[in-house]
C-alpha cells in the first residue's frame, strides 16, 4: 500500500521542528540568506522542506497567521520521473518519488517538468546534483515515518495509508465546517501522497490550485507511445532512400565510365 | 623491437606513483560526483526517540515556536536538536505551550519567562543579547549610564565565576560594575522597599474598601506572571496590584528623581537593569513604561533603555577581561542604593509576602512586628503553593498565599475565578522558585535543579538575617526621603503617575483551552 501523510494546517504553531529534523536526518547545511521558517523562507538545494508564514484573514475577516510547511507532494505519477531519461528519479512502491545522484545526467528535464517547481539545482557546487525532498524514502522502507512527520509536537502530521488517510480527510471536512472543502492533494496532477487539509483557500496560503488533474505524464503519454514505430518507419525510410542512392550513383559511375570510353 | 618489450614491462617508482595519483584523483572526482548507489538524503542522524515504526506516540519530542521577533529570547536553528525540553518545560511546568487551542489567532503565545533556556542542553535557546548596546552606551561620553541590580542577581552572578552555587556576591557585582563604567550604581532592593509602601497600601485600601477593587489581591512583580494572567486570565486582572514592578519603579525614577536631584537631562541618561529575568526585556519594552518620559513632556524616552540578565552580564564582565573573584566588595551609590532585607528577598518565592507582611503590620499599627514576623517560614521554601494566617490588630487575620511555577498558578487562579479563595493577598512568581532561578540565571545545573534553587534561596535569606541591617521596608531612609522630597505619600497622585500601571487584555490573541 503506498503511504502517504496528512497534513492539518490550522494544528501548525510554526515551531519549525520539521524543517530541523529534515537538516538533521539529510545532514543537510544551514542557510543563512534562506531561513527556514518566517516571512521569507525559499526552497533550495539546501532546504528541502521550510514552513513559511501567512498573514491572511479568516471567514470573519479576521487577521490570522497561518503556517505552511512546502516540501516535495510525491506525486502518485510523477513529471520528474517521466521527463528523466536516465531514470535518476523513480517512484517506490510506499510512496516516495526519490533520486538516485548515480544515474543524474545534470540535464535539469526534472525542474522543467515538476508542476510545483519543487527540484533545486546545487548551482554552487563543482559537481551540481539536482536535491529535493526524498519522503526519508529509507526510513519509510524499514517503517518509520519520514523525519519531519515524527519530530512535530503540535499534531499537524498523520502518517499512514494513503487511501485511508484520504477517507480520514474527507470525513474530517464533512464534520467540522471549520475546514475548506478541497483536500489539496486528491486530485491535483492524478494525486500526490501528501494531502493537505486548511481553513483558509489554499490559493491564498500560496498553494498552486490551478494545476490539472490529469497526471502529467498522460498528456506526453499518447505520442510518446508511437517512439518505437515512429523509429521503425524511419529506419526502414531511410534504409530504402540509402540504397536507392547508393545504386543510382553505381548506376551513374558505370554510365561515365563508358562516355569516358 | 625486443628491447622496447623489455621496457614497457618494467614499472617504475614514479609511474607507479604516477598510476596510483591518477586513480586517487579519479575516486575523489567520482564520489564528489555522488557516484554512489544510494538514494539521495538519509546521511544524518535524529535523536534516538525518533526512530521507532511507524508513527508512535512518544514522549518528548519537537520544540516551542519562538517569534523571531521576540524581545526576551532567540533561537539559533543550527544548535537544535529537537530534544524536546523546551516543550517539556513551556507545557509542563509553565503551562503555556499547548494550553490554547488551534488554530492560533495572529501571535505566538509566549510569557517571556525564558525557563526553555534554562532547560536547552545545547543553548540553542538563549537571551537576546543587548550587551553591545550597553557597551555602546557605555562607551557614549554624553550619556550619563545608570545601571540597578534586581535582588536575584547577586545570589547567581559568582557561579559563572566558578564559585558555590548560591554565593553572595553583592560587593563584588557593585564593584565590577563600576569597573564597567557605570555612572551610578543603584539597587532595585531600593524599590522592591518603595514597592512594599505601595502595594501594600493598596492592599490595605482593598480592605478596607477605600479602593473599589477586588481581594484577593495578586503581587505584580514578575512579568512573566503578568503576561500569563493578561493571556489566560484577563477576567482576573481587576485583583492586579496596579503596582509596576521593582525594576520599572526604579527606572521612572532614574529619569525624573535622580535627573532632578542631580540636575541631569533625562534624556542623557541611559538606564541599564542586570535582571535574572528574560521577560523584563519585554516588560521594559512594554507601550506604557515611559512613564518618566511623559512626565517631563518627552514621552518618547523609556523608562528603562536596556535589560541585562545575568548571564549577559557575566560575558560582558569576561569580555572586558573583569573577574570577580579579584575583586574588593563596593557599596551601591547613595539616593537609591540603601535597601533592607525585605526588599532583598523578594528574589526568592515568598519574599514579596514575607516582605510585605513585615510591613503591612507597621503601615496599619505604627508599631514593629513581633519577631515571628521576621521569619515566616510556612511561605519559605519550595512546595509549588504555600500559604500562611498572620493577625493583624485593627484587620483581623490576614490570609496570604504564595505561588511560583505557572501550572501551580492554574488552579489558585480557578478558585478565585470561582470566588473559592479565601486569601486577601496572593503572590504569584513566574519562575519555580521565584526570581533566583529565573530565565536569565546562570545555568548551573540542566535542567535547573531545586538544589541550587535552594542555595541561591538560602543565601538571600542568610543575608536577611545576618548581613543586612535593615529588615523591615519602612526602615529604607532613603525610600522615607523619597517620599518626603519628591512623591510626598504612598499612592500620592505622583506616586500613581510613575509607579502604577495597567494591564492589556491578551485574551483576544488565544482560545485559552478549557483545563477544568
Amino acid at each position: 500500500m503506498a503511504k502517504g501523510v496528512l497534513v492539518d494546517l490550522t494544528k501548525c504553531v510554526g515551531c519549525g521542528s520539521c524543517t530541523v529534523a529534515c537538516k538533521l536526518w539529510n545532514d543537510l547545511k544551514w542557510d543563512p540568506q534562506n531561513p527556514t521558517v518566517g516571512d521569507k523562507v525559499k526552497l533550495n538545494d539546501k532546504n528541502w522542506t521550510v514552513v513559511g508564514r501567512h498573514e491572511v484573514k479568516d471567514k470573519d475577516g479576521t487577521p490570522v497567521w497561518r503556517f505552511v510547511k512546502q516540501q516535495c507532494f510525491h506525486c502518485k505519477e510523477p513529471a520528474c520521473a517521466s521527463a528523466c531519461f536516465a531514470k535518476a528519479f523513480q517512484k517506490t512502491k510506499e510512496g516516495p518519488v526519490i533520486y538516485y545522484p548515480h544515474l543524474c545526467v545534470g540535464c535539469r528535464y526534472c525542474m522543467v517538468a515538476c508542476p510545483f517547481n519543487i527540484p533545486k539545482y546545487q548551482w554552487e557546487k563543482t559537481f551540481p546534483l539536482v536535491t529535493k525532498c526524498q519522503m526519508c524514502s529509507t526510513r519509510v522502507a524499514k517503517g518509520e515515518a519520514p523525519a519531519c512527520v515524527s519530530v512535530c509536537p503540535a499534531g499537524v502530521f498523520k502518517y499512514g495509508d494513503r487511501e485511508a488517510l484520504l477517507k480520514e480527510a474527507k470525513s474530517i471536512v464533512a464534520k467540522d465546517p471549520k475546514y475548506v472543502n478541497h483536500i489539496f492533494g486528491e486530485q491535483e496532477v492524478g494525486g500526490t501522497s501528501w494531502l493537505y487539509l486548511s481553513d483558509i483557500p489554499f490559493e491564498q496560503l500560496g498553494f498552486k490550485t490551478n494545476v490539472t488533474h490529469r497526471p502529467l505524464p498522460s498528456f506526453t503519454e499518447k505520442y510518446m507511445q508511437a517512439t518505437p514505430y515512429v523509429a521503425i518507419t524511419w529506419g526502414a525510410i531511410l534504409t530504402g532512400l540509402y540504397h536507392y542512392t547508393k545504386r543510382r550513383n553505381q548506376i551513374a559511375k558505370e554510365n561515365n565510365k563508358n562516355i569516358k570510353a | 623491437m625486443q628491447n622496447q618489450a623489455d621496457k614497457q614491462k618494467q614499472m617504475t617508482r614514479r609511474g607507479f606513483l604516477k598510476m596510483m595519483g591518477g586513480i586517487g584523483l579519479a575516486g575523489i572526482t567520482a564520489s564528489i560526483a555522488g557516484c554512489s548507489t544510494d538514494p539521495a538524503g538519509g546521511k544524518g542522524w535524529m535523536p534516538q526517540q525518533y526512530q521507532v515504526a511507524s508513527s508512535w506516540p512518544i514522549q518528548v519530542k519537537g520544540r516551542v515556536p519562538i517569534d523571531p521577533n521576540n524581545p526576551s529570547i532567540v533561537r539559533d536553528d543550527q544548535k537544535c536538536i529537537l530534544c524536546g525540553q523546551c516543550v517539556e518545560v513551556c507545557e509542563k511546568v509553565q503551562t503555556v505551550f499547548g494550553y490554547y487551542e488551534l488554530p492560533i489567532k495572529d501571535d505566538i503565545t509566549c510569557v517571556n519567562c525564558g525557563q526553555c533556556t534554562l532547560w536547552c542542553p545545547t543553548a540553542a535557546i538563549t537571551e537576546r543579547d543587548d550587551t553591545a548596546r550597553v557597551l555602546a552606551a557605555l562607551k557614549d561620553k554624553n550619556m550619563h549610564v545608570v545601571v540597578q541590580t534586581a535582588p536575584a542577581t547577586r545570589v547567581g552572578l559568582g557561579e559563572e565565576f566558578g564559585m558555590a552555587p548560591g554565593t553572595f556576591v553583592e560587593g563584588k557585582q557593585v564593584a565590577a560594575l563600576k569597573k564597567l563604567g557605570f555612572d551610578a550604581v543603584f539597587d532595585t532592593n531600593f524599590s522592591a522597599d518603595l514597592t512594599i509602601f505601595e502595594e501594600g497600601t493598596e492592599l490595605i485600601r482593598r480592605i478596607t474598601g477605600d479602593l473599589k477593587e477586588p481581594l484577593p489581591q495578586f503581587t505584580s512583580c514578575s512579568p512573566g506572571w503578568v503576561k500569563f494572567c493578561e493571556y489566560y486570565y484577563p477576567d482576573l486582572l481587576p485583583h492586579m496590584s496596579s503596582c509596576k514592578s521593582p525594576q520599572q519603579m526604579l527606572g521612572a525614577l532614574i529619569k525624573t528623581y535622580y535627573a532632578k536631584e542631580k540636575g541631569i537631562d533625562p534624556e542623557k541618561i541611559f538606564s541599564v537593569s542586570i535582571m535574572p529575568c528574560t521577560a523584563k526585556k519585554f516588560e521594559c519594552q512594554r507601550p506604557e513604561m515611559n512613564s518618566a518620559g511623559k512626565h517631563v513632556g518627552k514621552p518618547a524616552l523609556r523608562d528603562v533603555d536596556a535589560v541585562l540578565t545575568t548571564r549577559e552580564l557575566a560575558r560582558l564582565l569576561k569580555s572586558q577581561g573583569i573577574d570577580i573573584n579579584n575583586l574588593p566588595d563596593a557599596k551601591y551609590d547613595s539616593l537609591m542604593g540603601e535597601s533592607s532585607g525585605a526588599g532583598l528577598i523578594f528574589g526568592a518565592t515568598g519574599g514579596v509576602m514575607e516582605a510585605a507582611i513585615r510591613s503591612a503590620y507597621f503601615l496599619i499599627t505604627k508599631q514593629d512586628p513581633p519577631a515571628a514576623f521576621l521569619n515566616l517560614t510556612p511561605i519559605r521554601g519550595l512546595k509549588g503553593c504555600k500559604e500562611a494566617a498572620v493577625d493583624i490588630p485593627g484587620v483581623g487575620t490576614l490570609k496570604v498565599a504564595v505561588v511560583h511555577g505557572l501550572s501551580n498558578a492554574r488552579p489558585v487562579l480557578e478558585a478565585v475565578r470561582k470566588k473559592e479563595a479565601p486569601w486577601h493577598f496572593i503572590e504569584f512568581m513566574c519562575c519555580p522558585g521565584g526570581c533566583i532561578s529565573g530565565g536569565g540565571q546562570p545555568r548551573t545545573s540542566l535542567p535547573p535543579s531545586d538544589t541550587v534553587r535552594q542555595a541561591r534561596i538560602n543565601s538571600l535569606y542568610n543575608a536577611d538575617a545576618n548581613i543586612y541591617k535593615e529588615r523591615k521596608s519602612y526602615e529604607n531612609k532613603e525610600v522615607l526621603a523619597l517620599y518626603e522630597k519628591f512623591l510626598e505619600n504612598p499612592n500620592s497622585h505622583l506616586a500613581h503617575e510613575l509607579l502604577h500601571t495597567e494591564y492589556v487584555d491578551r485574551g483576544k490573541k488565544l482560545t485559552a483551552k478549557k483545563t477544568v
